[in-house]
């Protein structure tokens, strides 16, 4: 469903991805973790093109990403991204957020957009907040809002980065059960985030990155018990005795 | 003051008060509607990375802002006939009341386009829109919700400005006071009706930009 071929990335003289190799198969839920500036939200933002890369291939669905034929507009209408701050549009309603993709990119109607945005938003558990605007929202809310948003394009991708480091505790877990629920039931999701038993529950796979490589790929299980690296070792000793 | 105001002349006057003021109303009308679209497109074209439209929109930004109104005025008034482009009077003072007024019109909505958060602009992105739709459904909503103030502003100095077409002979508001302050030798009566209705003006203005802003603006709770 994804792949990286041999990726690499600058910020100016600052070498980010450094020879990304990966594969993700379509159903698979992935996390990515490691520390801040270790590349995990780039790796992500590259998969949509919202960052360029300099050297290497993506391919998402077999069509490859990082070339100037090919039709970005309808790659990242299958594409559903969360961000860490969210984004919604602060002038629409939460309704409006949800059905303006639909509406503008994939020409549905108006009806059928609204129709199942209001299930959409059933399904993250917020039927009631559609005519409200995001301000008078709390961050769970806004955050489950986004990812309605993501899903209203049909994606066959969710990404997500970091969608709960911007939330006050007592919401995080509102927004990792939709979370977990689209991973059961089969959705093709990236993941960076810290949540080290969402990690544990659903992902099939758990990325470790440091200094823009892909330190250690493994199951979560012989992750978390058999961490291989040292840096590894580390960065779990660090954040696990902090839980 | 006002109890040595002879009402008896202004009110002989109202009709070419009311004539000057339908004539200040909607040529400002007019030149707002050119000087806000000029003001987004010149706009759009400095904020853009092609180095031409970038520039185009410079020049015609700094020159606007750097030269006098007036001067605009007298050089379309009597530049455009010797390059064969003829206009009237009115005409002539849309254009540079416009062109005037644009320029700084681009200056505003620029300040709100770069106050939006590129998480917008990224959100957009990353959900398919073009650069067009971005603008047209969330980077301007949001940003012309956050200028309406300043518009506001501008527009009510382009009313005032709009006062300088006198000086080509339009008939308008403020000629309708230097007729009756010439003709009765009432200069205090004349300025001060031509003031009131100005301000007449800015009240209407005022009340459309609040509407405005309440459809615009972010919804507070």
């Amino acid at each position: 469903m994804i792949r990286f071929n041999d990726v690499n990335k600058w910020f100016g003289a600052n070498h980010v991805l450094k020879d990304i190799n990966l594969h993700i198969q379509p159903g698979e839920a992935v996390v990515i973790c490691g520390p801040s500036g270790s590349g995990k939200s780039t790796l992500i933002r590259c998969i949509n093109q919202l960052e360029p890369i300099q050297k290497g291939e993506i391919f998402v669905d077999n069509i490859q990403v990082n070339k100037r034929a090919t039709n970005l507009t309808r790659l990242r209408s299958q594409i559903g991204f969360v961000f860490q701050q969210f984004n919604l549009y602060p002038h629409l309603s939460v309704l409006e957020n949800v059905v303006l993709s639909p509406i503008k990119v994939k020409k549905i109607a108006r009806r059928e957009a609204e129709e199942n945005a209001r299930e959409l938003l059933e399904r993250v558990g917020i039927p009631d907040k559609a005519d409200d605007y995001p301000s008078q929202l709390s961050g769970g809310q806004c955050q489950r809002v986004a990812i309605a948003r993501g899903l209203a394009m049909n994606p066959k991708v969710m990404l997500f980065d970091e969608p709960t480091s911007a939330l006050d505790p007592e919401m995080i877990k509102e927004v990792l059960d939709v979370m977990v629920e689209l991973a059961v039931e089969g959705m093709t999701m990236i993941v960076v985030t810290h949540e080290m038993g969402f990690a544990r529950e659903v992902a099939h796979r758990v990325f470790f990155m440091d200094e823009g490589q892909i330190v250690e790929s493994n199951a979560p299980d012989a992750f978390f018990d058999h961490p291989a690296h040292e840096r590894t070792k580390a960065f779990l000793s660090k954040i696990i005795t902090h839980n | 003051m006002l109890s040595h105001f002879n009402f008896r002349v202004i009110l002989q006057y109202l009709p070419l008060f009311l004539k000057g003021l339908w004539a200040t109303s909607w040529i400002s009308a007019i030149s707002i509607f050119f000087a806000l679209l000029l003001g987004v497109l010149a706009c759009s074209m400095r904020l853009s990375s092609t180095g031409f439209l970038k520039k185009t929109a410079g020049v015609y930004i700094e020159s606007m802002r750097a030269t006098p109104l007036l001067a605009q005025l007298y050089f379309f008034y009597f530049g455009l006939p010797t390059l064969h482009i003829n206009l009237n009077e009115i005409q002539t003072g849309i254009l540079a009341l416009s062109l005037n007024s644009g320029a700084y019109i681009a200056e505003i909505v620029r300040a709100g386009i770069v106050s939006i958060p590129d998480g917008q602009t990224e959100a957009g992105t990353a959900y398919g829109l073009t650069y067009l739709q971005r603008m047209r459904y969330i980077i301007l909503p949001q940003a012309l919700g956050v200028t309406i103030p300043a518009l506001l502003g501008q527009f009510i100095v382009l009313v005032k400005d709009s006062s300088l077409v006198s000086l080509i002979s339009v008939l308008e508001l403020t000629r309708a006071g230097q007729l009756m302050a010439s003709e009765r030798f009432m200069p205090t009566e004349g300025f001060f009706t031509v003031a009131a209705f100005y301000l007449v003006i800015y009240f209407v203005l005022k009340y459309l930009s609040t509407l405005w802003q309440n459809r615009l603006i972010y919804r507070e709770p």
